[in-house]
């Protein structure tokens, strides 16, 4: 399942100290469903900003967000987790695992925290990790993994709940190209096969090309990348 | 414990459950999540420290707290005992001058009231007695029938003369001797106002208690005792069922008593002392509450610990889906955990320490300096819900100031530290 993704006139600034900084600057944004979108833009751009207020992780100054039809305007705190829960899965730079869970539950997790049936939650997990090819890794806590298998175990976290929007910040910022390669190839073929729409944030050209579409920011505004159709 | 679950299509089979799989219980997420951080905060030292001393404080405030409150309650309960063993459970005055018919009838109007079991008419007042040149202050109660239950020992024997048993054994007193009994209620003679004075044959003594009463008591037959006294200073010793009933039963007897009676019960005739007790049991409540205090402190610090070392994993779980509520809950949880652990420790302790304390008396104290040989430990269920209650009080609230903290955190800030 996907789901079309609107933003329109979305600000955001911040206060260094006396100063504001405007980040993002009446931003309009429509990501078509099943579409995966690359956002590229040089270090302190506001991409992983703009990705946080596409996740609702964070609330604009200014302008909507709509996701399948759903406007995240006025939602409290506890209604923003749950729509997250059941509607996007993040993916970040540095895996963001919790350490205290073996692989095996920090997939189960979205499905636990969304009160679902534990065995099912287990079984699902433990399919989305062999899918990874991790299935020799599921008790092994985020130690005891490599950098690639960290990301493939947040990349199955992150589809566990088969969120209808995929939001994946540097996904493979932090890996040595081939581990990067391998990790994007397989968010590439989850994403397709699990019909997901995804919104990418990546410094890597290559990477970048290879989505469906890829937009710019800079200076706080979204543009068509040079080059792009 | 291990859970068997129906196997994927894709799960090797050489691959075992996880036995610690946590996760696969079918409890909500909030207890997963504090049970998980419970026993991860054992790989942290300085934590593992703090949860150590948070549950350790609880359990010994738990356990100070009990103790101490089963030896006052121990000593209170001896010493009612002592106390309330003497004293009329309700003493009504009579207004001065009600002849002695007037007196029967009021007697006869009391033994109708619900709930009465006895009534008898005393007079009192104070006098001496004497023996061969020894004389001891005393006071004098005239009682008719049966010797009252106020003095243990005799009561319930037949009418006459009886003095304090340690009287008796200073003076060398035994059945049978004669002594003298003075009021000093004058009477005229020709050469002048004269103590009144009755020679009075010992019939036996009675147990004076071990605490320092006001003055010796004799007991004596009321008409012996009126000719010493007179008959101004009337009085009913009523009896109940027992104390409780004799409050009851206090509130029913103005109906039926002349104008200017006075009704006094046990707690009245004691309220000072009652008093005392109860002040004396709170002040040390609430200073030994202090551990208490301290210890829901040191859990402050500790969840707080806690959840600094956690928080880019709090705002991991936020970008989850993990609600503030559900935060809070886990945190409360946790909090709720070590100080459960601490309590009860600390109340198994307390309540175990009373029991063996109190029942082979292990505290030894000199009998004849303390009206006991040992320390009585005594728990009461009312105790007990009192220190159980503040102690949950104070650590819920410490734990809630914490998980309130947790659940306030920005997702996005606490993954970026």
């Amino acid at each position: 399942m996907s789901v079309a993704v609107r933003a329109a006139g979305l600000s955001k600034a911040y206060r260094d100290g006396l100063r504001r900084v405007e980040v993002l600057r009446e931003i309009d944004l429509a990501v078509e469903p099943g579409e995966m979108v690359a956002i590229v833009g040089p270090s302190g751009s506001g991409k992983s900003t703009l990705l946080h207020l596409l996740g609702a992780l964070d609330r604009p100054d200014a302008g909507s967000v709509v996701i399948g039809g759903t406007s995240l305007a006025g939602m409290s705190g506890a209604e923003l987790a749950a729509f997250r829960n059941r509607t996007i899965g993040f993916v970040f730079q540095f895996h963001q695992l919790l350490p205290d869970f073996t692989a095996l539950e920090n997939v189960m997790l979205p499905g636990r925290i969304a009160g679902r049936e534990p065995g099912a939650v287990h079984a699902h997990a433990r399919d989305l990790l062999a899918e990874v090819g991790l299935a020799e890794r599921f008790d092994h806590f985020p130690s005891q993994l490599s950098g690639g298998e960290r990301q493939r175990v947040a990349l199955c976290r992150a589809l566990s709940l088969e969120p209808p929007l995929l939001l994946a910040d540097e996904p493979t910022g932090n890996l040595d190209p081939a581990s990067g390669s391998h990790v994007f190839e397989l968010l590439l073929d989850l994403q397709a096969r699990h019909r997901t729409t995804g919104i990418l944030v990546t410094h890597n050209p290559e990477i970048a090309r290879r989505c469906s579409r890829v937009l710019e920011l800079v200076d706080g505004g979204l543009r068509q990348a040079p080059g792009e159709r | 414990m291990r859970y068997r679950l129906p196997r994927g299509p894709t799960k090797p089979e050489s691959e075992p459950d996880h036995p610690m799989s946590l996760l696969l219980r079918p409890w909500p997420f909030p207890v997963l999540l504090a049970l998980r951080y419970l026993r991860s905060t054992r790989r942290d030292a300085f934590a593992s420290f703090l949860s150590l001393v948070a549950a350790g404080g609880l359990t010994l405030g738990v356990m100070a707290l009990i103790l101490s409150l089963a030896v006052i309650s121990g000593f209170q309960e001896a010493l009612r005992g002592e106390i309330l063993g003497r004293t009329p459970q309700i003493e009504v005055e009579l207004p001065a001058g009600l002849g002695d018919a007037e007196t029967l009838a009021v007697r006869r109007a009391v033994e109708t009231v619900e709930g009465v079991t006895s009534v008898q008419v005393q007079v009192r007042g104070g006098g001496w007695v004497m023996e061969k040149g020894k004389v001891q202050a005393v006071e004098l109660v005239g009682f008719e029938g049966n010797v009252p239950r106020s003095f243990p020992g005799a009561a319930g024997r037949p009418e006459g003369f009886y003095v304090p048993a340690p009287l008796a054994a200073r003076w060398g007193l035994t059945p049978g001797r004669l002594l003298q009994v003075v009021s000093p209620r004058p009477t005229l003679s020709p050469f002048g106002p004269q103590p009144r004075i009755r020679s009075l044959k010992l019939d036996g003594t009675y147990r004076s208690g071990k605490t320092q009463e006001d003055r010796d008591r004799v007991a004596l037959p009321r008409d012996v005792a009126e000719t010493l006294l007179g008959n101004h200073d009337r009085r009913l010793d009523v009896e109940a069922a027992d104390l409780d009933a004799a409050i009851d039963v206090a509130e029913r007897l103005p109906a039926v008593l002349p104008p200017a009676s006075v009704v006094r019960t046990w707690k009245d005739l004691n309220r000072p002392l009652l008093f005392a007790l109860r002040l004396e049991k709170a002040m040390m409540f609430v200073a030994v509450s202090l551990i208490i205090l301290v210890a829901a402190l040191a859990l402050v610090a500790d969840l707080s610990l806690i959840i600094s070392s956690k928080r880019a994993e709090i705002g991991i779980l936020g970008t989850l889906g993990a609600t503030p509520g559900t935060l809070k809950r886990a945190f409360l949880l946790l909090g709720g955990l070590v100080a459960g652990a601490g309590m009860l420790v600390g109340t198994v302790l307390g309540v175990g320490g009373a029991w063996v304390l109190d029942t082979y008396k292990l505290v030894r104290v000199p009998g004849r300096v303390y009206f006991l040989d040992y320390v009585p430990f005594l728990v009461q269920p009312l105790d007990l819900v009192l220190v159980l209650g503040l102690t949950l009080t104070l650590a819920l609230a410490s734990a809630l100031y914490a998980a309130r903290r947790a659940a306030a955190l920005d997702p996005v800030e606490a993954m970026q530290r």
